[in-house]
């Protein structure tokens, strides 16, 4: 397969334009709407993880036993949050009513909670 | 072996963030011309930070142990304890937004203005958090040389 046809095999599914986009938004195709929402979601989910896992240590520890690290199931689970939702959301157009620019905000929200709530929860305990 | 994949993981990480700025200065001049250049910038930027990814969780979990115990003696366990901690989380972050990178990408951006600020905001996210990681890095290595060049602010030292 020539790297041409690799590159239109794989944004082929993304030129589908969602199901119902917002009125005063150009549409994003289904899977950029499905996967930006799953995104915004396990990067929230990262964040809870770390939390519960450090202030309860039966988790992290069987975390720990499922791969031999529990940083490597963390990882692991943060991108099974991210394609089994960004599958889900896809499936049934949830996200697709969602504008780009809404979805932007949305990633940047969960990244500011995320990331702060990783500093400061270090910074805390 | 161990240094040179602790050397290879920050390097794909700045190669990352490059390649982000790359997408963002992409995006902002967006035309139907430079469509494909923005998705392979933006396979670019996916490849990087998996490889950096990868490359350092192999680190972390088979070497950073010696290190994490040199740290914890020395003057600053808060490399550690603070720095170390929130980087191998909040790497998770620039990780899932690299993967999403190529989708959000794949919209017609020269047609669509939200569509062109999703991609900007996503390159530039994955830039400040880059830059945030790559710090948090330079501090921890820096945790480890000032328990060497300070040993009498080791604890247990006397």
């Amino acid at each position: 397969m020539s790297t041409k046809s690799v590159m239109s095999a794989v944004s082929a599914p993304l030129a589908q334009p969602a199901a119902s986009p917002a009125k005063h938004e150009a549409a994003l195709s289904s899977a950029s709407a499905a996967f930006g929402l799953a995104a915004a979601i396990a990067i929230l989910f990262n964040t809870l993880l770390a939390w519960v896992k450090d202030a309860y240590d039966p988790l992290n520890t069987a975390m720990a036993r499922l791969t031999g690290h529990h940083w490597i199931t963390h990882g692991l689970l943060d991108l099974a949050v991210f394609v089994v939702l960004g599958a889900v959301f896809l499936r049934n157009g949830i996200a697709a009513r969602t504008s780009p620019n809404q979805l932007a905000l949305q990633i940047v929200g969960a990244v500011i909670l995320g990331g702060a709530g990783l500093a400061a929860w270090f910074v805390l305990v | 072996m161990s240094d040179i994949i602790l050397f290879a993981h920050p390097t794909f990480g700045v190669l990352g963030i490059l390649a982000a700025v790359w997408v963002f200065a992409e995006t902002l001049n967006a035309t139907p011309e430079n469509a494909a250049r923005i998705r392979w910038a933006a396979f670019a930027v996916t490849a990087c930070i998996v490889f950096a990814w990868i490359l350092g969780g192999f680190w972390y979990v088979n070497y950073y142990y010696a290190d994490k115990a040199i740290i914890l003696k020395g003057p600053w366990p808060w490399a550690h304890d603070f720095f170390m901690e929130t980087k191998e989380h909040l790497f998770f972050i620039p990780l899932l937004l690299a993967l999403y990178l190529p989708i959000a990408a794949g919209n017609k951006l020269f047609a669509s203005r939200g569509a062109r600020n999703l991609v900007l905001s996503l390159a530039a996210l994955i830039v400040l958090n880059g830059l945030a990681i790559e710090g948090a890095g330079a501090i921890i290595n820096y945790g480890v040389k000032v328990a060497y060049t300070h040993p009498g602010q080791v604890k247990g030292a006397e």
